[in-house]
């Protein structure tokens, strides 16, 4: 039986083309599940994962709970505002103290890049980055990546621009990563104060033109202004920023193509894409969340079979 | 002390013997007999190491011990006597204590702390109060009780007016002034070097830029001034261009690199491991290569392990909010002699010291024993086992090197290991 390469999801750059395959075709058959009357599976009966979310978090909270749930796993959730870590408490220590509770596997978002990988290296635990501040977010990658494959039916050979903060954006930098490895070209796009200096030593074009940006693409994922990761104006008004890098429908309406629209959430209406794209058919907003449940169960599911072993 | 020292090879241009294995007698602190063969009828302690060599007393110009206030880290006593396993008879130490080192009593606190030991310490006083950047400390009553230099440990002066006042004030008693390359506003919350490393690890990056920005800032101002300059722990390619051309004008600048600044890049912090977390960041190749020529050709003056002891708590934490920092003193040598010859290495652990106003003393008869004794040829896997300071937090761990330190003689004392 195939497994993952990796014992932890910490970054999509930890992993391989073969892992991402499997990924995709766990999350197929619990797609299927997840659409059946009776939602759950008794897979992970024996299993007890732990969310710490040192940061807040809606829907990737939501997410992987539910998926969590659906596969018949205890779930125990923990969030900084309520614990020991306001009292001085270390990572390592409230993460051992949970652990000893008996606990196998950690699902953590934190505000510092490299908090997942400097976990693993000292708890046992398998453990989920659920996004570790501008680091990676791995389950958003593959979401986003396997919901371009269920819209255009392969990933590979597409070009697919990141639209927006890329300075501060986690998400940005895992779909970089998972768009590559399954061969897609990748363009950023943003002002030049939202675009890492370096970027372009990642492999991928940069374009400050959005119109430019849409004409390449066959896919847009639009981020959202992290304002609160900024610590200076990094563009002197949302309005001025909406007017070069905003996507409204007369935008798309005039370009060669129709292009699929993409957007991890929480979407800031009428800054960063209009009501009548975030509504319409060209995007897939809706599908990326309810692929996240599905791809969340394929991952926790798979790492899980390795604590088994 | 007495004690004979047997077969030493000597690695020291500025005495008669260098280059020649030789037997060294030292009687009460002073060489008083270099020969090929020296009996030892008083029966004096021998001195017989495996491939031994000895030079002129090394020193550092940039250590810092912690005491007072940051015990955790590392005390006086211990740090010197991590200096002398290390092989250096004599430290500058940084202000980087809590409070801050910046008054007649603080620099007079430290020497009495490190009266009786066989390594020497100079003090280095704060530039400003507090080291905050608002106002000059008492710079000239600080060079009465002691203080070699002056400099706000890792605090860039902000403020261009002040470096200015500071060069010129200084420069009325030859004070040494030292600035930190760093230009804050530019830096910001950068925890690493800006580059693709940095993009990659989604940690903010301290650019280049930052630092050349500020070292320039300083040479215009040190050419207006006609004071006195040091530039501690310079670490990119553009800081030796400009320091370069700055000595071409006869500017009176001298500046440092740290040597883990000429070995690692930051790529080395692709794990997000904290002993690599130090300040400069490791920049890149192109850097290392522009150092190394900088060291080679002496726009370089000098270089410093920029030791800096960080306890656990401080460091085994997430990246962003572990301390900045890597002991250094006990890897120093065998970290330097890996990328140069001996003969090099040894120039470069004797540098200095005249540019902080300390004596040298040549190997010769008739000199107090100030010597570094090591054998240059040995290779091993830097491990906790070769660390002495209270803090274990070495960029070098597990790294080869080349070249192990058997101990000093200093002060009418000997160390060894």
């Amino acid at each position: 039986m195939s497994e993952l390469s990796v014992n932890h999801l910490l970054g999509i750059k930890y992993l391989n083309k073969k892992d991402i395959q499997l990924i995709f075709e766990t999350a197929d058959h619990f797609k299927e599940v997840i659409n059946r009357p009776i939602k759950k599976v008794p897979s992970l009966r024996d299993i007890t994962i732990a969310n710490l979310f040192f940061e807040n978090s809606t829907r990737t909270k939501l997410s992987f709970e539910l998926a969590e749930k659906r596969l018949s796993a205890d779930v125990i959730n923990f969030s900084a505002s309520q614990s020991s870590v306001k009292k001085g408490e270390t990572l390592i220590d409230t993460v051992n103290n949970i652990l000893s509770m008996k606990v196998d596997m950690v699902v953590m978002r934190h505000p510092n890049p490299g908090a997942g990988v400097f976990l693993s290296q000292h708890v046992d635990a398998s453990i989920i980055n659920a996004g570790d501040g501008a680091h990676e977010h791995p389950t958003q990658a593959l979401l986003d990546s396997y919901s371009i494959r269920e819209r255009l039916g392969e990933v590979g050979g597409k070009n697919v621009v990141i639209v927006g903060d890329i300075l501060h954006s986690r998400v940005a930098l895992s779909n970089i990563y998972a768009l590559q490895l399954q061969g897609a070209n990748v363009m950023v796009c943003g002002p030049k104060t939202l675009l890492p200096k370096y970027i372009k030593d990642l492999g991928v074009t940069v374009e400050t033109d959005l119109r430019k940006a849409l004409n390449w693409c066959d896919v847009a994922n639009m981020l959202r202004v992290q304002n609160e990761r900024m610590d200076i104006s990094y563009f002197p008004s949302t309005r001025e920023y909406t007017q070069q890098y905003g996507v409204n429908k007369a935008l798309l309406n005039s370009l060669d193509k129709d292009i699929t629209i993409m957007h991890p959430g929480p979407i800031n209406r009428g800054v960063e894409i209009t009501s009548d794209v975030a509504d319409s058919d060209q995007a897939i907003i809706l599908d990326q969340v309810q692929n996240g449940v599905a791809i969340r169960m394929a991952v926790i599911y798979l790492l899980a079979s390795k604590i088994k072993h | 002390m007495n004690v004979l020292v047997k077969s030493a090879t000597i690695v020291d241009p500025k005495s008669d013997f260098h280059n020649q294995t030789v037997d060294i007698l030292i009687e009460k602190g002073t060489i008083s007999q270099i020969s090929k063969r020296i009996q030892n009828p008083k029966n004096y302690k021998e001195i017989r190491r495996d491939n031994l060599h000895v030079s002129q007393g090394w020193f550092d110009s940039s250590v810092s011990f912690g005491e007072p206030g940051y015990e955790e880290r590392e005390t006086i006593a211990n740090g010197l006597d991590t200096a002398a396993k290390s092989g250096f008879t004599a430290v500058a130490v940084n202000a980087n204590t809590n409070p801050v080192i910046d008054s007649y009593a603080d620099i007079s606190f430290l020497k009495s702390k490190a009266e009786k030991h066989a390594v020497n310490l100079y003090p280095i006083g704060a530039l400003t109060k507090h080291s905050d950047g608002t106002d000059l400390a008492e710079l000239f009553d600080m060079k009465t009780a002691g203080a070699v230099a002056f400099y706000d440990y890792q605090h860039p002066i902000a403020n261009p007016n002040l470096m200015k006042l500071a060069l010129q004030y200084a420069s009325n008693f030859k004070g040494l002034v030292c600035s930190f390359p760093q230009e804050s506003k530019i830096s910001g919350l950068g925890v690493m070097n800006e580059n693709v490393t940095s993009t990659s690890l989604g940690l903010k990056g301290n650019p280049a830029l930052a630092e050349e920005l500020q070292v320039a800032r300083d040479l215009f101002i040190l050419e207006y001034t006609e004071g006195k300059l040091h530039i501690p722990t310079i670490s990119t390619a553009k800081s030796v261009e400009l320091i370069r051309a700055a000595k071409q004008k006869k500017l009176d600048v001298s500046c440092s690199v740290a040597i883990h600044n000429l070995i690692y890049t930051d790529e080395h912090l692709k794990t997000f491991n904290t002993n690599f977390k130090v300040l400069p960041p490791l920049r890149t190749q192109k850097d290392i290569d522009a150092l190394i020529s900088g060291v080679k050709d002496g726009t370089i003056d000098m270089v410093t392990s920029d030791h800096n002891p960080i306890d656990i708590e401080d460091k085994k934490i997430e990246f962003d909010y572990a301390k900045y920092g890597t002991i250094g003193l006990e890897s120093a040598f065998g970290a330097l002699n890996s990328i140069f010859t001996i003969k090099k290495t040894v120039e470069l652990l004797t540098n200095g010291r005249e540019r902080y106003a300390m004596d040298t003393t040549p190997i010769a008869v008739g000199n107090s024993a100030n010597l570094s004794m090591f054998n240059p040829n040995s290779t091993y896997t830097f491990t906790k086992d070769h660390m002495f300071s209270r803090s274990k937090n070495a960029m070098f761990e597990g790294h080869n090197l080349k070249g192990n330190v058997y101990g000093i003689i200093a002060n009418n004392q000997l160390v060894i290991q």
